[in-house]
């Protein structure tokens, strides 16, 4: 068979019917595209949850409250054990773990929900009291101003460091929701309608000629704090910063009543030394303790749990991907037997021609296949030119794309036209031409 | 040269089966121009579909150019009615989304004749045909004529040897009519051997010679 001639019949067939073919090859197009974007989020998601995990470092550790239950081959069953218990963690728990022997830092976190109000904005916002090591172990950084000190934690100084969000919404570029009733939800109501356009309008608060709070004040809980500096935005999946007021542990001791903590990260002194830290901070923990009510989990524990949500979100989207292309698959395949069926007489013309069986296949089939192949290349590129909008303009985590899952859409297309072509294209080329010809 | 002998056709009716040919004899001398006809119902078609390779005889023989046509597979059929036979049908069997050029390439496609010339061979025949200026057209655009010396073009194109033309006047008026046979007169006068299957008298008369075919058999 010449498969020259089978190809450029197939590529004649196809725009001589090219309107029908547009939309049969929609199908493909919409189907390959879910596939590079649904591909594209899920490993998007994993990277980002594993940064953000492995931004810890491998020689940090969490303590938690609640128990984090043990699997059978001895990991942190994160997924099953976690429970939503109140926290026993203590700021003198903190004090212990640094203590114990190759710990190089201890970083713990008292959170609670709070508003904060400053002019007459009310801004809700999650209070963290934490340690001077809080932007480093975070990798938070400032985009002005500074952090706050040591001196400044022992002297319980009325200091804060804003979120991104915060200081943004406290400045009334725009608005943080408030949910908080009476005085502060009235003030947020204060401002009327038409000035609220107006601000949308101009992109800015039309009372907003301040650029920035540092060395202002702000009220949390009826106490004033002075703003020392702003941390950068820092938008990513999970644990951003952008919504928190960091302020000295010792000081949301003393003017909230803030006793127990949501976290601790402890820092080893080295990688070697994390498995002695991670049994060493347990123990130091659990003497404090009547009851082993936290839990001590290393990175790599930390880690292992987010792959198995991840490969759970990879087996759920590997489920909506077959779906949509067999769904589309199935698509091709009608509209080539209708084809088929719509152009018999047209078989039978070749036939009497002098066109072999294998021609005929060869036609049919690569049309599928080529329908199947530029529809594939379509979606691929729509995909693509989606992803790069995204991390164009979204910030919140970045779709990732690697040359493997393009590839993959690729095979994936011509596997598509290549197994539903070969119905249509049998159909075909075992007609007789004597009754295709006198097909009605 | 043609040859049939005892050929039998049949084809399935209810339970049963219908014989159409019972047993056809036709000898055809190359370059003889001959008109089979006869009723409607009578099997002319049948004859056509086998004398063209269209369809399967169920019993006899069939020679053409030496060959057993009856031995032959389904793909050496193929390329025989490609390189030996030319089709003209009564309703031209154009394929629609085509050109008028394209559609009388068509046979070269799928021909194992490796031409260097094809363009050529295609638009000197349009010009021999009169419809060189509609080579860009679709069929649609044509008039029954016009349509149907496409087809003798298409028949021609691959210099075959067989010219089998079902009813080719059946779809025309009688001033085209007359143009489209005194086309199939210069064909004949080129030495091709025509088979024309026809109920029309007329047509039929400027055959060498008129079997007709009654009750699945010639006389």
């Amino acid at each position: 068979m010449k498969l020259f001639t089978a190809f450029k019949l197939a590529c004649y067939g196809l725009w001589s019917n090219r309107f029908r073919v547009l939309s049969a090859m929609m199908g493909v197009v919409i189907g390959m595209f879910a596939v590079i974007v649904l591909t594209a989020i899920a490993i998007g998601v994993k990277d980002t949850l594993m940064k953000q995990m492995g931004s810890l470092g491998a020689e940090q550790i969490l303590v938690l409250p609640g128990r984090v239950l043990d699997t059978a081959n001895g990991q942190k069953d994160l997924l099953s054990g976690l429970t939503n218990v109140p926290s026993t963690l203590t700021y003198d728990d903190a004090k212990a773990i640094e203590g114990v022997p190759n710990v190089k830092s201890v970083t713990p976190q008292l959170e609670t929900i709070t508003i904060a109000q400053y002019d007459e904005r009310n801004v809700q916002s999650v209070l963290v009291g934490t340690s001077d090591q809080y932007s480093r172990i975070q990798h938070a950084d400032l985009s002005e101003g500074r952090f706050f000190t040591k001196e400044e934690q022992a002297e319980e100084a009325r200091v804060i460091v804003l979120g991104n969000n915060i200081h943004e919404a406290l400045l009334g570029k725009h608005e943080v929701p408030v949910e908080d009733e009476g005085s502060s939800g009235e003030a947020q109501q204060t401002k009327p309608i038409w000035k609220k356009v107006l601000d949308k309008l101009l992109g800015q608060s039309a009372s907003a000629e301040e650029t920035s709070l540092v060395g202002k004040h702000v009220t949390i809980n009826e106490e004033s704090y002075e703003v020392i500096g702003v941390l950068a935005p820092n938008a990513t999946l999970g644990s951003s910063t952008d919504n928190n007021i960091m302020l000295p542990i010792e000081t949301a001791l003393a003017t909230t009543d803030m006793k127990n903590l949501t976290k601790m990260i402890v820092e080893s002194a080295s990688v070697q030394a994390v498995d002695e830290v991670d049994g060493a901070v347990f123990n130091a923990i659990k003497a404090q303790h009547s009851e082993i009510d936290f839990s001590v989990v290393k990175q790599d524990q930390m880690l292992g749990a987010l792959g198995k949500v991840t490969s759970i979100l990879q087996v759920m989207l590997f489920g909506i991907t077959v779906t949509a292309l067999l769904i589309s698959g199935t698509g091709i395949m009608n509209v080539m037997v209708m084809s088929v069926r719509e152009r018999t007489r047209e078989i039978g013309i070749r036939k009497a021609l002098g066109a072999t069986t294998s021609e005929i296949m060869g036609q049919f089939f690569f049309e599928t296949l080529l329908l199947c192949c530029i529809g594939g290349a379509v979606g691929i590129g729509l995909g693509y030119a989606f992803i790069e909008v995204w991390n164009n303009n979204i910030e919140i985590f970045a779709l990732v794309l690697p040359m493997w899952a393009v590839k993959l859409a690729l095979y994936t297309t011509f596997g598509i036209g290549s197994l539903f072509g070969i119905y249509p294209a049998l159909k075909a080329a075992r007609m007789k031409p004597s009754n295709a010809l006198r097909f009605e | 040269m043609i040859e049939l002998r005892d050929v039998r056709k049949y084809y399935r009716s209810g339970s049963g089966k219908a014989e159409i040919l019972r047993g056809v004899n036709l000898r055809v001398e190359p370059g003889e121009y001959v008109a089979i006809m006869g009723k409607s119902g009578s099997g002319k078609s049948t004859m056509l579909n086998l004398l063209g390779t269209l369809d399967l005889l169920d019993s006899g023989t069939y020679e053409l150019a030496g060959k057993s046509v009856h031995k032959m597979s389904r793909g050496r059929l193929a390329h025989l009615r490609n390189e030996e036979i030319g089709f003209v049908f009564q309703h031209f069997q154009l394929i629609p989304n085509l050109s008028v050029y394209q559609n009388v390439l068509l046979p070269l496609t799928y021909g194992r004749k490796r031409l260097r010339r094809k363009k050529a061979l295609v638009l000197a025949l349009l010009d021999e045909m009169g419809i060189s200026d509609k080579k860009n057209q679709k069929p649609d655009r044509l008039s029954g004529g016009e349509k149907q010396r496409v087809a003798i073009a298409r028949a021609l194109v691959n210099e075959p040897g067989l010219i089998l033309a079902d009813e080719p006047t059946g779809s025309l008026d009688e001033e085209t009519t007359e143009s489209i046979l005194n086309l199939f007169d210069r064909v004949h006068k080129n030495g091709a051997t025509i088979i024309v299957i026809t109920h029309d008298i007329e047509v039929a008369e400027r055959a060498d010679r008129i079997l007709h075919l009654q009750n699945g058999v010639l006389v």
